[in-house]
């Protein structure tokens, strides 16, 4: 059993070389379409990077009460500053804020000295923070971070000034109704292509598959070949589509780099990459088993 | 063995087969005649699942053709075996390699097999083409490589569409003889042919007569009476006394040379028989 199952596992790669010009237009064919759909992949990744990092600010004015221990809120800023998408800070301790109020009201016609409000004074220590979150994930970024503000012990008022939110918007687009169902289509098309390819390609064994039903053959036996030789090719042409389009990435990867475009070209995700080598490898499979008609 | 009634069968509104019915034991041979297009191949296909049974009742080797389930179909070829009209065997690959086809099928190694491959291949005359590519041999011998394969799994059955169809006169009175002594092992036989001068060789095998999709004529009571028959002889045929002497009518030197070949294509084990339901038909 196990020795006919590598048997026609074995077959399934002979099959590779028994009739070496189909095999080699099949898979080009696979080649093609993986690379053409890879470029394109590449295409909308990189818009959809550059969207995404575009860098909008947020800023946070944080208040706390007056009367608070300074060595605990110094200790405070200095975590702020490794939040996540933390671009600057200004703090003002309460003396500060006195400092400054005193300057910016000393220009005034008549000169003020607050000094006598350092005994006991009335203002609370403040932080006015910028973040440049990127827009990916930036409702929950949002959330996260005012919740974190707001918790920090002895913080009084937390205000947002959120980000220009068209820029947001323009990316939630695109996301939506332009990068996943490209992603989607593109896929579909790359399955169909592929299958259906490999599926053509099995169609001059119809006799031989004939005769192996007339001989006793179960399914199984006569389709293992056929699923090996299917998986193969589109795992083959899929790798070798992805290689090239690797190479190529590097070399124009800065093509457009330069100011004021300042665009780095993106390679596929993890993830589209990943599709780009499953989804032709189970269509080969697939395409292996419609092309075995039943008895 | 092999259980035929009222049997019809359709392509579109034609009509192939009308009616048909007749019982075989096991080990039983049975010609069926006719002229083209009566139906000949039609039957034998319904006998091995080739085409669905529309109407009327099929049984063979224990399987009820009229609910066989396609998973089910696998195990009704391992019983029985088909040499077809066109051969259907493998033009780009080696004598060798068509024959032990049906042992590869059936999970068996290359040492289990090879005794058995040469000696069926042997037993056709055809050891010396026996790594030729099938492409390349005669009509004759492309036959001869379909009957040794479906010999080399010892059948329970075996269905022969015009076995004898491109062979000359003393290669097919051969081949019959050949046929014979599996018969004599206990397969059940059909040979459809044209070749009333085969029929008339073989006195001792059961008859039908096709003829536009009905049976016509039959050298046995039962046969005659299942499809309404009269009881006239079969015209032009041996009414076949000895019909059900099959294998008790051969002669003594005959049955040590059917053991002998026995012997050389080794123990029946060699190969696998599926039992499935009875074959006490
Ligand atoms: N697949 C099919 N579709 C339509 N008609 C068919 C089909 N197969 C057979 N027939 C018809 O059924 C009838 C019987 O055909 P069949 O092949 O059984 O004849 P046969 O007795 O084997 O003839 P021959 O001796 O020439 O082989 C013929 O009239 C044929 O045209
Ligand atoms: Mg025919």
């Amino acid at each position: 059993m196990i020795r006919t199952f590598f048997r026609l596992v074995g077959q399934g790669f002979m099959g590779l070389c028994i009739n070496p010009w189909a095999q080699i237009l099949t898979l080009s064919a696979v080649v093609l379409v993986s690379f053409l759909v890879g470029l394109f992949l590449m295409a909308i990744t990189t818009l959809d990077y550059q969207l995404s990092v575009v860098s909008g600010e947020t800023s946070f004015q944080v208040y706390w009460r007056t009367g608070q221990n300074q060595v605990e809120i110094d200790e405070q800023w200095e975590d702020i500053k490794h939040l996540p998408g933390f671009l600057l800070s200004r703090t003002y301790t309460p003396e500060e804020a006195l400092k400054e109020m005193e300057n910016r009201l000393g220009h005034t016609a008549t000169p003020r000295n607050f000094a006598f409000l350092s005994e006991n004074n009335p203002l609370p220590a403040t932080a006015l923070l910028t973040f440049s979150p990127g827009v990916r994930e930036y409702e929950t970024w949002l959330k996260e971070t005012s919740q974190y503000l707001w918790n920090l012990p002895g913080v009084e008022r937390v205000t947002v000034t959120p980000l220009r939110d068209e820029l947001g918007q323009a990316w939630r687009t695109v996301n939506t109704y332009v990068m996943r169902p490209a992603i989607f289509f593109l896929t579909l098309l790359l399955g169909l292509v592929v299958g259906n390819t490999v599926r053509l390609a099995f169609l001059g064994k119809s006799y031989e598959i004939e005769i192996l039903q007339m001989v006793g053959a179960f399914n199984w036996y006569i389709r293992l070949p056929l699923l090996v030789c299917g998986a193969v090719q589109g795992l083959a042409g899929s790798s070798l589509a992805l290689v090239i389009l690797r190479f190529i990435h590097i070399q124009i990867r800065d093509v457009l780099n330069f100011p004021p475009l300042l665009m780095e070209i993106q390679f596929l995700t993890p993830e589209m990459t990943a599709l780009m080598l499953a989804v032709p490898t189970g269509m080969g499979i697939l395409g292996g088993w419609v092309g075995v008609k039943r008895v | 063995m092999i259980e035929v009634r009222h049997l019809s069968h359709s392509f579109g509104p034609h009509w192939a087969l009308k009616d048909c019915s007749f019982q075989l034991q096991k080990g039983e041979f049975l010609f069926l005649s006719g002229p083209s297009g009566a139906g000949k191949t039609t039957l034998l296909r319904l006998l091995f699942a080739g085409i669905p049974v529309q109407r009327g009742e099929v049984r063979v080797a224990g399987f009820a053709l009229n609910q066989i389930k396609d998973s089910a179909v696998p195990l009704l070829r391992r019983q029985v075996s088909v040499v077809f009209q066109d051969f259907k065997i493998l033009p780009d690959r080696s004598v060798y390699d068509n024959v032990i086809l049906p042992l590869q099928v059936r999970g068996l190694g290359r040492v289990h097999s090879d005794r058995r491959v040469r000696a069926v291949v042997r037993a056709l005359g055809l050891d010396s083409r026996i790594h030729l590519l099938c492409g390349e041999l005669s009509g004759g011998e492309q036959q001869r490589v379909a009957v040794a394969r479906a010999f080399v799994v010892n059948p329970k059955v075996l269905l022969a569409d015009e076995p004898t169809g491109n062979l000359d006169a003393d290669l097919s009175f051969r081949l019959m003889d050949l046929f014979k002594q599996f018969q004599a092992y206990g397969t059940t036989m059909i040979v459809a042919t044209h070749s009333q001068e085969l029929v008339k060789r073989h006195p001792e095998a059961k008859i039908i007569r096709l003829e536009d999709g009905k049976i016509t004529g039959a050298n046995w009571p039962g046969a005659m009476l299942d499809n309404g028959l009269a009881g006239a002889p079969l015209n032009g045929f041996n009414t076949g006394d000895g019909y059900a002497s099959g294998t008790r009518s051969l002669s003594l030197s005959r049955q040590a040379n059917i053991r002998a070949t026995m012997r050389q294509m080794g123990p029946d084990g060699a190969v696998e028989r599926k039992t499935t339901g009875d074959d006490k038909k």
